[in-house]
């Protein structure tokens, strides 16, 4: 076999089935939706803002683990659980910090729930850009 | 045989599908397209419950081999759809029951991910394959771009009693076993990706 020229080598497309790229966008939404709402659950202004942010950071993250299942059964592994993760631990960071200064509302709470995961989701999308492909 | 990991994975068989359902479908073009350089006498370890069947090439002559009895019983019936020559055992991958040399190519899909000591079992790959034969490799690994390096380090040990390791260095692996790499494809981010390399002559 010639190895010189292998399938794979020239560069793939990004993923677009739109399948895909809706259940991405709603497992983000979702999971930024849920940290948020937790980690204001959490946190209230008796709190210190780092205390909250680190607070609602590890309450993310473990509500990410027990939900990532779910989302990666449905629309992929690393695909899924990379950047949900990401968007958990970014969304209870932010409405942790937030909790400690005064209760976040339930709209700013869904609202920047969801744009946090939407924000991760199209980053995770951009390093996979520059990423994907050849790598040697 | 390795016990606890033969347990693991009979443990998991049950739900394994269930769980890797949108997996299976988001890497099915690239996984086809990979094993579409099949060809001579394969072994394909580890087959597991077999979902990657439907992805072979028709008419190959391939073994299968799996760590854990409950994840073949499962792949038997997808096996039965095959239009070549496959057939299933249960072995471990690193006390392999081949002779030296005695398949064309290896392919692996998300295996070592979860094999013990994954420089013994490529090892054993590399002696089991002829010289100049080609391994095939669809795995994920770790990342060296933070912050998903520093995820699938903290993930690793909270989902390793169950499943694969995240944080796994394979293609390093593949060249301390000795084979000489040839491609390395990323398919999403640094994490999941195909490596093909071969065997030395």
């Amino acid at each position: 076999m010639d190895y010189s020229d292998l399938p794979g080598r020239e560069e793939h497309q990004l993923e677009r089935r739109i399948y895909f790229v809706a259940g991405d966008a709603l497992s983000n939404c979702v999971m930024g939706m849920a940290a948020a709402w937790l980690a204001a659950a959490l946190v209230d202004p008796s709190w210190s803002m780092p205390s909250g942010m680190f607070a609602g950071m590890f309450a993310g993250m473990g509500l990410g683990l027990l939900l990532v299942p779910v989302f990666v059964g449905l629309f992929g592994a690393m695909e899924v659980m990379l950047p949900v993760m990401l968007t958990a631990m970014v969304s209870g960071m932010v409405f942790g910090m937030a909790g400690a200064m005064q209760a976040p509302s339930a709209p700013a709470l869904l609202l920047g729930g969801g744009a946090i995961g939407l924000l991760m989701m199209l980053l995770t999308y951009a390093v996979d850009a520059r990423l994907h492909g050849k790598a040697r | 045989m390795d016990r606890p990991t033969r347990k693991k994975w009979d443990f998991s068989a049950g739900f394994y599908d269930l769980l890797a359902w949108g997996t299976e479908r988001r890497w099915a073009p690239r996984k086809r397209e990979l094993f579409a350089n099949m060809h001579g006498r394969v072994l394909f370890a580890a087959v597991g419950t077999g979902q990657d069947i439907p992805f072979f090439p028709p008419g190959q002559d391939i073994v299968g081999i799996d760590i854990s009895p409950r994840m073949l019983a499962r792949a038997r019936a997808r096996a039965a759809q095959y239009s070549g020559s496959l057939e299933l055992r249960v072995m471990d991958i690193h006390a392999l029951d081949f002779p030296d040399h005695s398949f064309d190519q290896v392919v692996t899909s998300c295996t070592f991910c979860s094999v013990p000591d994954p420089v013994k079992g490529l090892v054993a790959l590399r002696r089991v394959l002829k010289p100049g034969g080609g391994l095939y490799m669809f795995e994920h690994t770790g990342s060296h771009v933070f912050p998903f390096s520093l995820m699938l380090n903290v993930m690793t040990p909270i989902w390793k009693p169950i499943g694969p390791e995240m944080n796994r260095d394979t293609v390093t692996n593949v060249e301390k076993a000795g084979f000489e790499i040839r491609q390395v494809d990323n398919v999403y981010l640094d994490v999941v990706k195909t490596i093909i390399a071969t065997a030395p002559k």
